[in-house]
């Protein structure tokens, strides 16, 4: 008995021990070291700024395969890097192969960063959704920034993939059991989207914010829709739209087109969209830095010494820059082309070229001077940043540049063609347009300008600059002009094929 | 009451000292050699009086006549002698490997072998020793069935452990390891001299106690300890040798190298070897290539020392044991650079018999190890730079403070010489651990009902430091600026264990019940900052961040952590009847925070045996001296996967708006309602020993499935990966375990054994849309395919080498590439193989090419022993795997660095030359680069895993027992695969730390 009792007390005991045990039963309904979105308080109004900052972060991250794939088909500019990534040299000459890393890298950037503003503008939805006063206008426009960023993004893969699926909501199933839309529905959901952001936007240029300097205007929208109806060839939606922003009067052409794609030219009244990269001004810490490196020189002499060169792709084409000679172009040229001794001695062996002007020399105008090297003849002078321009300690070619994406020259050009092509536009006429972009690089004026002087316009103007000659080539279906240097170009070489990832992945046919 | 019981006490114990007392002596010896035993643990049975054998077999002991004495000692089998009313009881023990009445380590318990009805497999510490390994486990290799052991080369690294195939995608495949009663998921920190006994617990019926760390198997690991009336043992043991890499991949050398250039038809690649010739002068034998022929990988590699001591002492009085153990390991590495790891550990065991009643303990280990870790990029790099680039290049006057040379002065996209990161880069990790535990046992009826409570901590911490030293090479290969990286990894984990433990003996019937509760908290937090510009960064006292510039600490801060808790509720019945017939059955509740829509999930388990030699119709039946048929069924539940796997959550980033860095936030929408992987098993199993004893046999077969296969999901479109409850698994397999022991006289003995495993891993359901799931780079694709392995190698089949126009212009495929792709193949590229026979080659052609798991794993062992001599060869090996050669695959990304000798001397270069590899030209096209079996090369191998030859001078009056012994770890592997090394753990084979041969001199001493 008094034994039973001794086992009693113990039992006690234990059940004291299990009751202990079950106290801490709720712990484990706790998440230690996670942030949910849902812990976000979305009371506090003034934090509604950062998923829009966060959205301006997944565009600006550009990899540094993006721009050279979305251009290198053009004529203006070849793959250079040779004996380097022959797929990409391949994808100049039109071969593709769709289990190419580049396509498929692509193609997850831009995706992956439509999802992230999508998300972004979501959360900002629900910052609205509790704000008061003058934050609801606040969250409208934010929301309205998202719109114009994911109308960018949109374009840029329908543009390279022909049809793509429309992401317009972080409910990513739903909207791939949408399917892919073709093209033209993809440019016309991209107008439609500029459409309804454009009242909430400022009507400001780029660079007279201050709350998000340099970020996206009503005339980025505005030009975003230009582009899209510009690709759908709706040229009377394309002379409207820049009709207008020439209208405001708030555009005008940066003085010094070789300094515009240097540090100078960085928020100039030129700019209607860029991207943007700092080093703050630091000799060292953190960046936010593009890897300008395959456009730099393998090979170079630069004024600032221990500042690095590059990998040598994206060279510019023998074909641009006999057509620029032949033209009389001197500050765009020398703007667009880097030289190196190699590269004056292939256009001197074409005996109409024999003699060249000064200005082709293998010292830029800054003094820094390219030297041969196996991988290219010439590097892209708009990508290209003087030593002397580094922060003094960075040493990354190109480092804390930013990248202009779209300008008020490009404006005025599709205005011009818009008019050439029978649009009619209210703000100035084709030839007046056409002699501005001229006129600030010394060319002489030109009257009755047609689409071909436009285009021929354009080439010089823009040449490595987002493809804008590729995609203006085979919109007007100028085969023969891509056909060059030995290419031979066909209508089913417009589009890149799918990437066999995504194919796997996704419910699409072949393209 | 209580002086009553005292009083009785007194009384009874009086009594017996009214009994016959008399002192016995003796001498216990070896029946095997006649040598005397030292330490002999002699017991009075009933009672906890005791003594234990000096160095020359002898004890004495005062009894009473009548009184039982058992004799123990590991190893042999135990002897009882009855005292009459002689004085002299000289006793001989007979060994014995695999006594009937040996115990083994089980969840919360042991459990007697004879009992088991599970897949449990022990090693013993004289097999770990053998190894000359910082990790434990490296000594499992070949040895039990069923493990797979993925040998790591690197100082300090971690072997891969497999236990029966790959349960989980995600959890890894880590077994967990209980250490004394503590979790981990590693055991690095541990010295081999340290360990008593391992269990290997293989099936589930075995593993479901522990529950949902368990799923990858559980190894219980005891340390050492004293016995009962044992006097001090002192051991030391220490060995000393050097490593040496084996296999080292031949690369292709400058005239190679050159070669392949001149045949790529790459103007710039023949530029870059003009540009070598300028810069480093011609070659006096072949003046068409430069004077530099650098073999990089000799270039990294050296010899590197290897070395361990232990000492430590153990014993025990009537009423406590204690064990206390010291360790020090050190190793370079194998890679020229800063790279060693140095461990010193102490351990020590104390337990105390209170009370008859009342029993605790406490153990505590501490661990203090250095390690600089490799820079593992250079294996990377020295793969891929070119021959004709010399280690130094003296004309680069502007390099500082070291003249290396740099391929991008050729001409080439990288700087590819291994030697700056190696040089210019310091990688310290500081690891310290400390594993405190302490137990009250408590009978509360006394050889019956048994309450116990454990409680483990374990306190971790590693504070890294990563040292980048300022440096130029050119303008492409510089570091302006120093940085001193710091980050403080800490971990602290506890577990608090409850059982009961119920014993009774019915007559024929035995029954032992465990009821229990585990309480589990489990915390990490990691704190890191890096800093610029360091004063001084040339002398390591400066190494500190506070001689960084504090404005350069700016968004180089992190923190993160994470905390999680889980408690369960388990119990287990142990039932056999006349010894014959057995059930095992066991139970699990067990809650998890990480699991938030379903906390708690149950997992039983059972499994029943049949001792047939028991039975009277096999008695004297000649052959079998044991047979018992096993078998078991058991679920357990995975709960190893990750915190944030169920929620949307918020990353902060910081962009360029203006010229100021400024903050944002990212969202991720990616919720994932996620349910537990279940794994469910059933094994059959057969143990006997037959002939006499001398041949042991064990059996097993299992099925496993793992349904609700957690699988990372990438979410089309959003480049987001979730985890999602996908598909379904199965391993099977069949283990087998053989030894044979015999003594053939006082001289000679010997014994061979063999162990065997096949396994059959198959996913077995896919819930996609399309029916398969893709894991592995798009460009390296590996798939999951309903009744293919799990990551199977995926793309298109090799048929052979195009070898003159005619055959291409003949073969359809080719013709559709021309038309459709506007693609001329030419002699030299790939034929692949049309597998839908459509005439082309597209994604429909593409078929499974291998898998990285082996089908079959072996290893066997033989110990000979003559005298005092004793020689031991283990061996090792596995079929049935593939390795995929990354290494050549990457050509996809740059195409003119450097390529194996193997591909530069095979490669097709003219009809008939080759009808396996491309020419030089074919290797740059796309074509050619396609994920193809070319990539995908068997990964078979056998190896000597190790040779000991050892001779022991035993003990004498005035010398300790000295054993001497001379190792050959992994002295020989043979395989065909086109690398290092055949051990990849995930056959993805991009860059692995090659695993050296190590040769060791030991010596082991007991006194």
């Amino acid at each position: 008995m008094k034994n039973s009792i001794q086992v009693t007390k113990k039992l006690a005991l234990l059940l004291a021990c299990c009751m202990v045990i079950f106290s801490c039963t709720e712990k484990l309904e706790e998440n230690d070291g996670q942030l949910a979105a849902d812990d976000l308080d979305f009371t506090i109004s003034e934090d509604m700024v950062l998923p829009l900052v966060g959205a301006y972060a997944a565009v600006y991250s550009r990899g540094w395969e993006d721009p050279l794939l979305i251009g290198v088909r053009g004529d203006d500019v070849n793959a250079g890097g040779l004996g380097d990534q022959q797929p990409f040299a391949d994808t100049d000459l039109f071969n593709y192969d769709n289990g190419y890393w580049m396509y498929n890298q692509i193609w997850e950037n831009f995706y992956g960063d439509i999802v992230r503003i999508i998300s972004s503008g979501e959360t900002i939805q629900s910052y609205k959704d509790f704000a008061t006063g003058e934050y609801i206008d606040r969250a409208d426009q934010y929301i309205a920034e998202c719109k114009v960023l994911s109308g960018f993004t949109h374009f840029q893969m329908s543009r390279l993939w022909g049809d793509i699926f429309i992401i317009a909501s972080s409910d990513i199933s739903t909207e791939l059991d949408n399917g892919v839309k073709t093209k033209a529905e993809v440019m016309q959901y991209i107008s439609d989207l500029m459409d309804e952001a454009i009242p909430f936007l400022p009507d400001a240029r780029p660079n007279e914010r201050e709350d998000v300097p340099a970020g996206v205007t009503k005339y980025t929208a505005m030009a975003i829709k230009a582009l899209a109806n510009l690709e759908l060839e709706n040229y009377q939606e394309v002379a409207n739209v820049t009709g207008e922003i020439i209208g405001s009067n708030k555009f005008s052409l940066y003085p010094d087109f070789y300094q515009l794609f240097k540090k100078p030219g960085e928020r100039s009244n030129e700019n209607l969209f860029e991207l943007q990269f700092s080093d703050y001004n630091t000799a060292s810490g953190a960046t936010n830095d593009h890897l300008y490196a395959p456009f730099g020189p393998s090979n170079w002499t630069p004024v600032v010494e221990g500042a690095s060169g590059g990998w040598g792709f994206y060279e510019p084409s023998l074909k641009f820059i006999k057509f620029m000679l032949d033209r009389g172009e001197t500050t765009r040229l020398r703007t667009s082309v880097n030289f190196t001794p190699r590269g004056i001695a292939e256009i001197m062996m074409d005996p109409a070229y024999a003699t060249l002007p000064s200005l082709v020399s293998n010292v830029t105008p800054d003094g820094d001077i390219f030297n041969d090297y196996p991988r290219a003849m010439f590097g892209s002078g708009k990508h290209y940043l003087p030593s002397i321009q580094l922060t003094p300690g960075r040493t990354r070619y190109g480092s804390s540049k930013n990248f202009i994406v779209i300008r008020y020259a490009e404006i005025l050009l599709m205005y011009a063609e818009a008019l050439t092509q029978g649009a009619s536009g209210s703000s100035m006429t084709a030839d007046q347009a056409v002699n501005m972009v001229r006129g600030r690089v010394g060319m002489t004026s030109l009257s009755g300008v047609i689409t071909d002087d436009v285009m021929d316009e354009k080439f010089a103007e823009l040449a490595m600059e987002w493809g804008v000659r590729y995609f203006d080539m085979i919109r007007l279906n100028k085969y023969d002009e891509l056909s060059y240097e030995g290419r031979t170009f066909t209508a089913e070489d417009e589009l890149l094929p799918y990437p066999q990832n995504q194919l796997d992945l996704l419910p699409l046919g072949n393209n | 009451m209580k002086t009553k019981i005292s009083l009785l006490l007194m009384l009874f114990f009086s009594f017996n000292v009214f009994a016959q007392q008399m002192e016995v002596n003796g001498v216990v010896t070896s029946a095997n050699d006649g040598m005397p035993l030292l330490g002999v643990s002699i017991v009075v049975k009933g009672t906890t009086k005791g003594t234990s054998t000096d160095f020359d077999g002898k004890y004495s002991i005062t009894v009473n006549s009548g009184d039982q004495l058992e004799f123990t000692y590991l190893g042999f089998k135990p002897v009882i002698m009855t005292v009459t009313d002689q004085n002299v009881i000289n006793v001989s023990m007979e060994e014995d490997s695999e006594s009937l009445s040996e115990v083994v380590v089980i969840g919360y318990g042991t459990q007697k072998k004879a009992d088991l009805t599970g897949a449990i497999s022990t090693v013993k510490a004289e097999d770990i020793e053998k190894t000359p390994n910082s990790n434990v486990m490296q000594s499992l290799q070949g040895k039990v069935a069923g493990v797979q052991i993925v040998s790591s080369g690197e100082p300090g690294g971690s072997p891969t452990v497999r236990v029966r195939g790959v349960n989980s995608f995600l959890a890894g495949n880590n077994p967990l390891y209980v250490v004394d009663g503590m979790f981990y998921d590693n055991i690095d920190f541990l010295d081999s001299s340290q360990i008593e006994t391992i269990s290997v617990l293989k099936d589930a019926s075995s593993i479901s106690i522990f529950g949902q760390r368990g799923v990858n198997g559980v190894i219980i690991i005891e340390t050492k300890n004293g016995k009962i009336e044992q006097k001090p043992v002192f051991t030391y043991s220490g060995y000393t040798g050097y490593q040496n890499a084996q296999n080292v991949v031949k690369m292709a050398n400058a005239e190679q190298f050159t070669t392949m250039a001149f045949e790529s038809g790459s103007v710039a690649d023949i530029q870059f070897i003009e540009n070598a010739i300028q810069r480093f002068g011609r070659s006096r034998v072949n003046p068409n290539i430069p004077d530099v022929n650098t073999d990089w990988y000799k270039e990294i590699l050296r010899v590197a020392p290897i070395t361990n001591h232990s000492i430590g002492v153990s014993g025990g009085s009537t009423n406590t044991v204690y064990g206390v153990n010291a360790s020090y390991f050190s190793q370079d590495g194998i890679l020229d650079m800063k790279n060693d790891y140095e461990r010193f550990n102490i351990q020590s065991n104390l337990e105390i018999k209170l009370s008859d009643r009342l029993k605790i303990g406490t153990n505590a280990i501490f661990s203090n190890a250095t390690r600089y870790s490799p820079e593992t990029g250079a294996w990377f790099q020295a793969y891929f730079a070119v021959p004709i680039l010399p280690v130094f290049d003296l004309a680069n006057t502007e390099a500082t403070p070291i003249p290396f040379s740099d391929a991008t002065v050729l001409g080439y996209r990288g700087s590819q010489n291994p030697f700056p990161v190696m040089t210019f880069n310091d990688n310290q990790v500081k690891l310290k651990r400390v594993l405190a535990s302490m137990f009250v046992e408590f009978s509360i009826i006394p050889e019956k009902l048994k309450f116990k409570t454990t409680y483990s901590h374990d306190y971790s911490t590693a504070s890294e430091r990563n040292v980048r030293l300022p440096y130029f090479i050119s303008e492409n290969s510089q570091r302006e600026r120093s940085s001193i990286r710091r980050a403080e990894f800490s971990s602290s984990n506890q577990i608090w264990d409850n059982t009961l433990t119920f014993n009774q003996g019915f007559g024929d019937h035995n029954l032992t019940v465990l009821a229990g509760s585990s309480y589990r908290d489990e915390q990490f937090n990691t704190f890191a900052a890096t800093g610029n510009d360091v004063q001084g960064i040339a002398l390591e006292s400066s190494w500190y961040l506070n001689f960084a510039d504090p404005t350069t600490f700016t968004n180089q801060v992190n923190e993160i952590g994470d905390r999680f808790y889980s408690l369960a509720f388990f119990g287990r019945v142990e039932y056999s009847f006349m010894d014959k017939y057995l059930l095992n059955a066991t139970v699990r509740h067990e809650g998890d925070g990480r699991f938030p829509s379903r906390i708690w999930e149950t997992t039983p388990s059972v499994g029943l045996g049949w001792v047939i030699s028991n039975e009277d119709f096999m008695e004297d039946n000649g052959i079998f001296n044991f047979l018992k048929l096993r078998a078991s069924w058991g679920q357990l539940a995975n709960g190893s996967l990750g915190g944030s796997s169920g929620t949307r959550t918020v990353s902060q980033v910081v962009t360029d708006i203006g010229d100021v860095p400024t903050n944002g936030i990212l969202t991720t929408n990616t919720f994932q309602d996620l349910k537990r992987e279940i794994l469910e098993e059933i094994n059959f199993g057969i143990s006997s020993r037959l002939f006499d004893n001398r041949l042991s046999l064990e059996v097993d077969y299992y099925i496993r499935d793992t349904k609700n296969l957690v699988l990372p999901r990438e979410v089309p479109i959003t480049a987001e990966v979730v985890f999602d409850n996908i598909g379904e698994m199965r391993n099977q397999g069949l283990e087998i375990a053989a030894n044979w022991n015999q003594t053939v006289n006082d001289n000679w003995s010997f014994s061979v054994g063999a162990n065997i495993a096949t396994l059959n891993n198959k996913v077995t359901q896919i819930n996609s849309e399309q029916g398969f799931f893709d894991t592995g780079s798009a460009e390296f694709r590996q798939r999951l395919i309903v009744g293919e392995p799990v990551n199977a190698f995926f793309g298109w089949e090799i048929e052979g080498v195009y070898q003159n126009d005619a055959q291409v212009s003949a073969d359809p495929t080719a013709q559709y590439e021309l038309s459709e792709n506007n693609n001329q193949l030419v002699p030299g590229d790939f034929i692949y193989k049309d597998q839908n026979n459509d005439g082309r080659i597209d994604a429909e052609d593409r078929v499974v090419l291998g898998s990285y798991l082996p089908t079959l794993t072996y290893g066997g062992n033989i110990s000979i022993s003559y005298k005092q001599f004793d020689l031991g060869i283990a061996f090792s090996g596995q079929t049935g795997n593939d390795i995929l050669n990354r290494k050549r695959g990457e050509v996809i990304f740059t195409n003119d660095t450097n390529i194996d000798a193997e591909f530069a001397i095979n490669r097709w270069r003219g009809e008939g030359t080759s009808n396996s590899f491309p020419s030089s030209e074919g290797r740059r096209k796309a074509w050619n680069q396609k994920m193809s079996s070319f990539f995908v090369e068997d990964g078979s191998y056998f190896r000597v895993q190790n040779i000991q030859l050892a001779y022991t001078i035993p003990a004498g009056k005035s010398i300790p027992e000295i054993k001497l012994t001379c190792t050959a770890e992994r002295p020989i592997t043979l395989f065909s695969y086109n690398g290092f090394n055949p051990e990849v753990a995930n056959g993805v084979d991009r860059q692995t730390y090659p695993v050296p041969a190590i040769y060791t001199f030991g010596v082991n001493i007991k006194i």
